[in-house]
């Protein structure tokens, strides 16, 4: 049972100061974006994102190249070519997400297979390992969520247009596939930074669990956004420290604390509208 | 352009939807200030009219005028024409406990087009909010969920964001569908009153017949090309009627007083 100084002597650590971070950074990101890409109905695209970047993270393996340089790139890509396949094929969204997910990882499992040397570092890639982030790692984080917090204020008008009627929000002038576009490459750079931390299985969550857990306690758009961030970047700080405490992969612990914010925010919920 | 200038000039309008040609080589005009309603069966081609003359459509042939700029390829319009124009929807896509109040949302429509923080509740924006909240009898929703509104109070809702800042042109695309007859008429004269106040040039996308008779100036039937214009009681004789819907059309009458095309 972890106490007090335990606490003390991991908060200690410049590693573990770096990760909580880190991890509330990568959090604040995760909501922010998620609070947008679930409304827009694009959280099972971060979820294919987060599967198929391992994929680039193969690549990166085999060429020889630091896997997280060819990760950024990687996923920017995949996102475009996926949205134009989206967009092109006819067939539905989920079932093509669903088809390109599978294939990728398929791809990268056996790429992974065929190096001897990274076969130890699968668990870390899966469910992430936020020990190891680096002060380079964290000033891109950081530069991402400055980045994303500027574009999604001046273009929230037209995020909300377009997710209510495309046809609206074209006849006000939004420029729909110029917007969807910028989204989803945002979408994908900030889950490719971010699956050093969560790993590549649960990067969904970090997307979709404080979003949801925002929708629930509120009604107005800039508020929803702010919850769904600070929750995001909450949990991520707890759930490290959980982490640090009990020495078990940091991505679960973080997933559980977001998963107990979102059954808190469902009792808030509950018990508000008792009230009203 | 002169005060005379049409607010919208449609010449040789072609649009492709996949191989299909959905509209073919329409042309027609709008007057200042005049209510125009187009009418036609499903599949006619209003809706792909409509998203033509209003936003990108790739395959698109023809010129579209606007307050006399032309349309660009890809929608393109300046700045000052784009703010001009209000569309209303025949719904928005509301998921469940969707987090924007009706006051957040008809404020976005305060500032005109492009990038800028409109959510930011500015003293000038809540009061012209709150002007066009009134001026719509909706001022009691401000603070409501715009996911928990009745398809009537939507209806006036989007309104409120069409009146909350000075327009000219008003495009509405069936925007009476899903209401009951009664919302549909307090919906109808409401929307008189404020183009009668604003000065709008509307162009109406319809299937309630008898509206258009009542309300409107001029009517453009269309199946695929333009069959026929003119005044309401010109385009909607009996015989045009049978030419545009089909000879088995009998034109039916609602119980309050609409009038529809039934087949």
């Amino acid at each position: 049972m972890a106490d007090s100084s335990a606490l003390l002597v991991v908060l200690g650590q410049p590693f573990m100061q770096r990760a909580l971070f880190g991890g509330l950074l990568t959090g604040a990101l995760g909501g922010l974006l998620g609070s947008f890409a679930v409304l827009r109905q694009l959280s099972f695209f971060s979820d294919a994102l987060g599967h198929s970047a391992l994929l680039g993270i193969s690549l990166g393996i085999l060429l020889g190249i630091n896997p997280i340089l060819v990760l950024i790139p990687f996923a920017a890509l995949f996102a475009l070519l996926v949205n134009q396949l989206v967009a092109r094929s006819g067939l539905p969204a989920d079932a093509l997400l669903n088809i390109v997910y599978s294939t990728s990882l398929a791809f990268a499992v056996v790429a992974l297979s065929l190096v001897e040397t990274y076969r130890g570092g699968i668990q870390q890639l899966l469910f992430g390992d936020i020990l190891g982030i680096s002060w380079s790692d964290l000033t891109v984080i950081a530069v991402l969520l400055l980045g994303a917090l500027l574009y999604l204020a001046l273009s929230l008008r037209a995020q909300v247009l377009l997710t209510l009627n495309t046809d609206l929000a074209g006849a006000f002038g939004v420029g729909a596939s110029r917007h969807r576009l910028a989204f989803i490459v945002l979408l994908a750079v900030v889950v490719a930074v971010s699956i050093k931390a969560v790993g590549v299985l649960l990067i969904s969550a970090f997307v979709v669990v404080p979003a949801c857990g925002g929708r629930l306690v509120c009604r107005h758009f800039p508020h929803y956004a702010l919850i769904s961030a600070t929750l995001g970047g909450c949990c991520a700080l707890l759930g490290l420290l959980g982490s640090g405490l009990t020495n078990l992969p940091s991505g679960p612990c973080v997933v559980i604390v977001q998963f107990a914010g979102f059954a808190l925010a469902l009792l808030l919920r509950s018990a508000f509208s008792r009230q009203v | 352009m002169t005060e005379h200038s049409p607010v919208l000039l449609v010449e040789g309008l072609s649009v492709r939807r996949g191989e299909q040609l959905a509209v073919d080589k329409v042309s027609f005009q709008l007057a200042r200030e005049t209510d125009t309603a187009l009418v036609g069966p499903n599949g006619a081609g209003k809706s792909s009219l409509v998203g033509a003359v209003l936003r990108r459509v790739l395959h698109r042939s023809g010129s579209v005028r606007i307050l006399g700029h032309a349309l660009g390829p890809a929608g393109e319009l300046p700045r000052a024409v784009r703010s001009q124009i209000a569309y209303l929807p025949q719904s928005l896509a509301l998921q469940g406990r969707f987090p924007l109040t009706v006051g957040e949302f008809v404020g976005f429509g305060v500032d005109p087009p492009g990038l800028s923080l409109a959510w930011l509740g500015s003293k000038r924006r809540c009061e012209a909010v709150l002007r066009a909240l009134e001026r719509t009898g909706c001022q009691d929703l401000a603070k409501r969920r715009l996911s928990a509104l009745s398809g009537g109070q939507l209806k006036r809702v989007l309104l409120a964001f069409c009146v909350v800042r000075p327009r000219q042109l008003l495009v509405l695309d069936e925007a009476q569908a899903g209401l009951d007859a009664p919302s549909s008429e307090r919906f109808q004269e409401l929307l008189l009153e404020l183009r009668r106040q604003e000065g709008w040039t509307v162009l109406q996308v319809s299937h309630d017949l008898e509206m258009v008779r009542r309300s409107c100036d001029q009517v453009l039937c269309l199946n695929q090309r333009l069959r026929c214009s003119g005044a309401p009681d010109h385009a909607l004789s009996a015989a045009r009627l049978a030419e545009l819907y089909g000879p088995n059309v009998v034109p039916y009458r609602h119980h309050h007083a609409g009038v529809g095309s039934h087949g």
